[in-house]
């Protein structure tokens, strides 16, 4: 069942570029695409292989914007993403800071670990850190003099130090600043408070210098009287000659340009021969690449930000990259990722993004145990559910996978989705987007019993008058796996005598009559019914006391297609054959209405209940409706307008030949009074909601098709069909909300007319039941909950109620 | 109720002479008219005298009356002859219960008159009630809705209890005069005749006095206190209106049931479904305009190549 279903839009991004090898001028920058720092650490795992600096990082969230963005049933957003990062070392990927890199990171295996470190969540890291010193405090005092400086040469690789904090030092600047000022530092491992070898401290120093980022990189250690040490690094920035202009390239799918190695016994002739052809190889991949999605707003951000920098240092291309990813991370591209700066030393950076294009659409089906298996589901049935943009060539969005998972999730055929960005192995910079679905069982069936206790005499319940009842369903879905189906159900309130109150109902349903793959989307469904109902035609005016109750029983078969053309627009056409009963109190047939005289009898002489008069109708007939519905939520309130039209045109077969024309027209306002900011948490609006509808019927009308006043869907304040029934009717309402906190106030004003019309009805029960035939009400409520709870003023008698009512009116 | 058959008209013989010779002499003049029957329906609210006048004009105790309860609910048929001449009185019930028109009552009124020929409508009130409210206006309308509009033409209003002295010392003629103009006020208003329509055929208005305490003149007829004697000023009244033109109304199935609501307009029916599909038209044409307006997030714009980069 639809509660019990549960759908994952899962991005998982496995190793998140290859390293590659780079042209000199460039950057190599690894970076995974969630901001992590937005995560709480305990929502992360991390799991760490000792020796590589590998990470894996597994995210995993329950959103809470998926789950208001889910139609319905639960929903777990999950985002799963793992990098792991520097498989080949550097073989290049440190080798790009400009002039000063120069290759010297060339085969250091941790020169791509320090990469990943550098991005890799602080939290995570500090985890990890813990971890380690998790046994207990056990650290050794470097038993120096205190207050000395120390070279790191001169530490003894025996020792475990603590430090106790550590300082940074900007040789050209002068300054020294302690960590987590600039983000400059979070690449660097060493906490405060942390214990580490000598071992250690070298190898951070290592890979410090071998990133790129700096010029020269140093770390001294300062004895402190406590037995700890305080770290210093000291360092020079990377820095490049100023730009001008910023460039934004889409490198997805370029294949990646083969180079050869640099020979170290190169003469300056094939050095410089060598260079040249590597400027011109890249100048190429600049002309191959495609334009990018980022907009010229953020690409003057970025000029603005290197322009008031001046020089182009390594913590400037750091923000530049945090801004760019910033910016497609906002959009939903998730899959989209600042790998290279290219051009450095130039007048133009340029910055190459993978934006994550769709190389492939793979739709799988599991089994209960998350295998692989074939699905019953025909796929173009899914496939007519994702959006375009899911398609080969177009760019991942987390928005377009939402949206795929709501379409499908609508088709409720699945008990589990699974919508998965994967980074095509084969294509380099390409995704994969994976659909995984969990089939529900086609068949399915369910015994639901249940209880009622109903009030006997006094008020009591006695145990007679408990009642056992129950619903037998049952469904076969995705016939052909074309998301045909058969429903059936029967429910009584009464399982020991069934036959007094017995409904049931069967469907079946076929879309895509015009094909699964045309985009038509038409619907033919086919059904049997019964349903039994009290007439709000037989109901007493404000002046009558109990109006003995008429039942209108119906049985029938009705066919009809429906077709959509948005999700709330549709027009459906079809054909209606049913047999109409009306029964009394005593479930025996009755042929008219009765009221109460006030001498305690009934008058039996009431409005005829049946067209045929003998209490039973038959009658076939069209029915059309028309439904025009753009609304849409902004900020959780509706606003825009609904138009229904709907007609029963009788066809002149039945009981004393109907023929009839009977048409209703509603149309509903729901007018935005003041522009709003859109998002998460903003407040909704003010609404004013205008309301008409009209109903009239030409021809054969019997009293059980006539149009009734009043009632919590038609003049508020009134009781069901206190203000009378009629061929034609109108109302009108308008309805007033302002918004407080995260619900509603509103004030209203409604009024029902029989446009004397009610003397067109036979018997004329408006006027037998003593009822005024019009009538007005105003009042103010408020939206608790689902709840609605409204003070009405009945405008006919003045006097006013509480009601409290389930839903919405309009 | 079956036809009774027609007896003599033994009642008129109890009227003092004076009384006797206008009655035949009104007869009479029916009867150049090549009038044989008149029939007169009686109607009214309970406890006005309906059954009283009956019983005065025929000179005999048909109806029962009692002064506090009113008899059933059935009408009564009384047929006389005179001479050749047949004239039928129906008394009705009163149509008013518990302050609304008891529908019940007008059902059994109404197939009661089935296959009747209405030559006169005596709409009985009281002359001593000085207030009238919607209630008037709602039997005058209720009887309007049984006969139609045409029954106003073949009516007169009876005033009873007319032997009283009117209050504040108004005059009697005034009194009388005030009260008849606010009761055809109303009558105007419950039957829905205009202004211009009631000045063309104004509805007379009889006074009458049942109590058998009524002042009787030399001659032993009733009198009242404007000293004209009531029965023959009521029976040429109501042989003014027989004879003064308008339309005896026959009662049939058709006029009880009133025109069947559920028949007009059918032909019609074609015609209403082609301006019905044009409405349909139009919404689905509303509809295709929504979808072309529809918002799309800026992603889908940017894969659609829109953006030009500037979002």
């Amino acid at each position: 069942m639809a509660s019990s279903q549960r759908q994952l839009l899962s991005s998982t991004l496995y190793p998140a570029i290859p390293p590659r090898r780079r042209s000199p001028p460039s950057v190599a920058l690894f970076s995974t695409h969630f901001d992590e720092r937005k995560v709480s650490p305990s929502q992360i795992s991390t799991s760490k292989e000792p020796g590589n600096w590998n990470r894996k990082k597994l995210l995993l969230l329950s959103s809470a914007t998926a789950a208001a963005s889910a139609a319905g049933g639960g929903f777990i957003f999950h985002l799963f993403s793992a990098a792991s990062h520097g498989i080949n070392g550097g073989s290049g990927g440190g080798s790009g800071w400009g002039s000063g890199g120069g290759g010297g990171g060339g085969g250091n295996g941790n020169g791509g670990g320090f990469w990943s470190r550098f991005f890799s969540p602080l939290s995570a890291h500090a985890e990890e850190e813990k971890q380690e010193t998790g046994a207990g405090p056990e650290w050794d005092p470097h038993g120096l003099p205190a207050n000395i400086v120390v070279q790191l040469s001169k530490l003894s690789g025996l020792k475990r130090y603590k430090i106790s904090d550590v300082l940074f030092s900007d040789r050209r600047r002068g300054s020294t600043f302690s960590t987590s000022v600039d983000s400059l530092f979070e690449m660097v491992s060493l906490r405060s408070g942390g214990v580490y070898t000598k071992a250690q401290i070298q190898a951070e120093l290592e890979t410090l210098a071998s990133c790129g980022m700096f010029e020269k990189v140093d770390i001294e250690g300062k004895t402190k009287p406590d037995g700890t040490l305080s770290l210093v690094v000291s360092f020079t920035e990377s820095t490049w000659q100023s730009a001008e202009s910023f460039r934004c390239i889409n490198v997805g799918l370029l294949p990646q340009t083969k180079q050869p190695d640099m020979d170290v016994d190169m003469t300056d002739r094939e050095k410089l021969a060598y260079y040249k052809s590597m400027e011109r190889d890249y100048r190429k991949r600049i002309q191959r690449s495609r334009p990018c999605l980022l907009p010229l707003t953020v690409q003057k951000e970025v000029i603005e930000m290197m322009r008031n920098q001046g020089k182009v240092s390594a913590r400037l291309l750091q923000k530049i990259r945090d801004r760019v990813q910033r910016w497609y991370q906002d959009e939903g591209y998730a899959c989209a990722q600042v790998v290279n700066f290219g051009n450095l030393n130039t007048k133009e950076v340029v910055c190459e993004v993978v934006e994550g294009d769709i190389t492939q659409l793979s739709i799988q089906f599991q089994d209960k145990l998350g295998n692989v298996c074939e699905g019953n589901t025909q796929l173009p049935v899914i496939r007519r559910e994702l959006p375009k943009q899911l398609r080969t060539g177009h760019v991942f969005n987390i928005e377009a996978g939402k949206q795929a998972l709501r379409n499908i999730n609508s088709l409720a055929l699945f008990s589990n989705i699974e919508v998965n960005p994967r980074p095509d192995e084969k294509n380099e910079g390409g995704i994969i987007v994976e659909i995984k679905l969990k089939e529900l069982e086609q068949k399915s069936a369910e015994v639901s019993t249940e209880w009622s206790i109903v009030p006997g005499r006094q008020g009591r319940p006695t145990l007679a008058s408990i009642q056992p009842g129950g619903t037998v369903t049952f469904e076969h879905r995705n016939i052909k796996g074309l998301n045909r189906s058969i429903v059936g159900s029967v429910t009584s309130s009464n399982l020991l005598n069934p036959q007094d109150d017995l409904s049931f109902k069967l469907e079946y349903v076929h879309p895509y009559i015009d094909g699964v793959t045309d985009p038509r989307n038409r619907t033919f469904r086919t059904s049997c019914f019964n349903s039994r109902k009290m007439s709000p035609v037989f109901t007493g005016g404000p002046g009558i006391e109990e109006v003995p109750p008429i039942w209108i029983d119906r049985v029938g078969f009705k066919a009809n297609i429906s077709e959509g053309f948005t999700r709330q627009s549709k027009f459906t056409y079809g054909l209606v054959v049913e047999e109409i009963t009306t029964r009394d109190e005593t479930s025996s047939i009755c042929t008219h209405g009765a009221r109460p005289l006030p001498s305690g009898g009934l008058s039996m002489d009431g409005p005829p209940t049946t067209l045929s008069g003998t209490g039973i109708d038959r009658m076939a007939f069209l029915q059309a409706n028309i439904t025009r519905d753009n609304t849409k939520f902004v900020n959780g309130t509706i606003v825009g307008q609904r138009n229904v039209f709907q007609l029963d045109q009788g066809l002149g077969i039945g009981s004393k030949h109907p023929l009839f024309n009977r048409h209703q027209l509603t149309l509903t306002r729901f007018i935005q009074l003041k522009p709003v900011e859109e998002g998460a948490g903003k407040p909704p609006p003010p609404v004013l909601v205008l309301h008409g509808h009209y109903g009239g019927c030409v021809g054969d009308l019997p009293s059980y098709d006539a149009f009734t006043l009043g009632g919590p869907y038609s003049v508020r304040g009134y009781n069901m069909g206190e203000l009378g029934a009629a061929r034609n009717i109108l109302e009108v309402a308008a309805e007033l909300r302002i918004p407080v906190r995260n619900s509603h106030v509103f004030a209203f004003v409604e009024h029902g007319n029989d446009l004397g019309s009610s003397k067109d009805l036979k018997g004329n029960p408006t006027e037998f039941f003593r009822r005024a035939g019009h009538g007005s009400s105003y009042g103010v409520g408020a939206k608790l909950g689902l709840v609605r709870m409204e003070y009405a003023v009945d405008h006919n008698s003045s006097t006013g109620a509480v009601f409290f009512r389930f839903g919405e009116r309009f | 109720m079956a036809f009774q058959t027609a007896r003599e008209w033994l009642g008129i013989q109890q009227f003092p002479a004076a009384t006797q010779t206008k009655l035949i002499e009104l007869l009479g003049k029916l009867k150049q008219e090549n009038v044989s029957t008149l029939t007169i329906l009686v109607m009214g609210k309970g406890g006005m005298g309906k059954s009283s006048t009956v019983n005065s004009i025929l000179g005999e105790r048909v109806a029962s009356v009692n002064a506090f309860q009113s008899e059933g609910l059935r009408p009564i048929m009384c047929s006389r002859t005179r001479a050749g001449f047949t004239l039928n009185i129906i008394d009705t019930p009163g149509i008013v219960e518990g302050g609304y028109i008891n529908e019940q009552a007008v059902g059994i009124i109404k197939r009661f008159l089935l296959n009747k020929t209405i030559d006169v409508l005596l709409y009985v009130d009281r002359l001593d009630v000085y207030r009238m409210d919607t209630l008037d206006k709602q039997v005058v309308t209720a009887i309007t809705d049984i006969f139609g509009k045409i029954i106003w033409r073949r009516s007169l209003i009876v005033l009873t209890h007319a032997q009283l002295s009117p209050p504040d010392g108004l005059n009697y003629d005034d009194f009388v005069a005030r009260r008849s103009e606010a009761l055809l006020n109303y009558v105007c208003l419950g039957g829905r005749i205009s202004k211009k329509e009631f000045q063309k055929n104004r509805i007379p208005v009889v006074l009458v006095e049942n109590s058998g305490r009524c002042r009787t003149n030399d001659g032993g007829e009733k009198i009242l206190p404007n000293d004209i004697a009531w029965i023959p000023n009521l029976v040429e009244a109501i042989i003014n209106v027989a004879t003064g033109g308008g339309q005896s109304i026959s009662v049939d199935q058709k006029l009880i049931e009133g025109p069947n609501p559920n028949n007009r307009g059918k032909l019609f029916i074609p015609l209403i479904i082609a301006f019905q599909y044009l409405i349909v038209k139009n919404i689905h044409r509303s509809i295709n305009e929504d979808l072309k307006k529809e918002e799309k997030p800026l992603w889908e714009l940017r894969d659609l190549g829109l953006a030009e980069r500037k979002f």
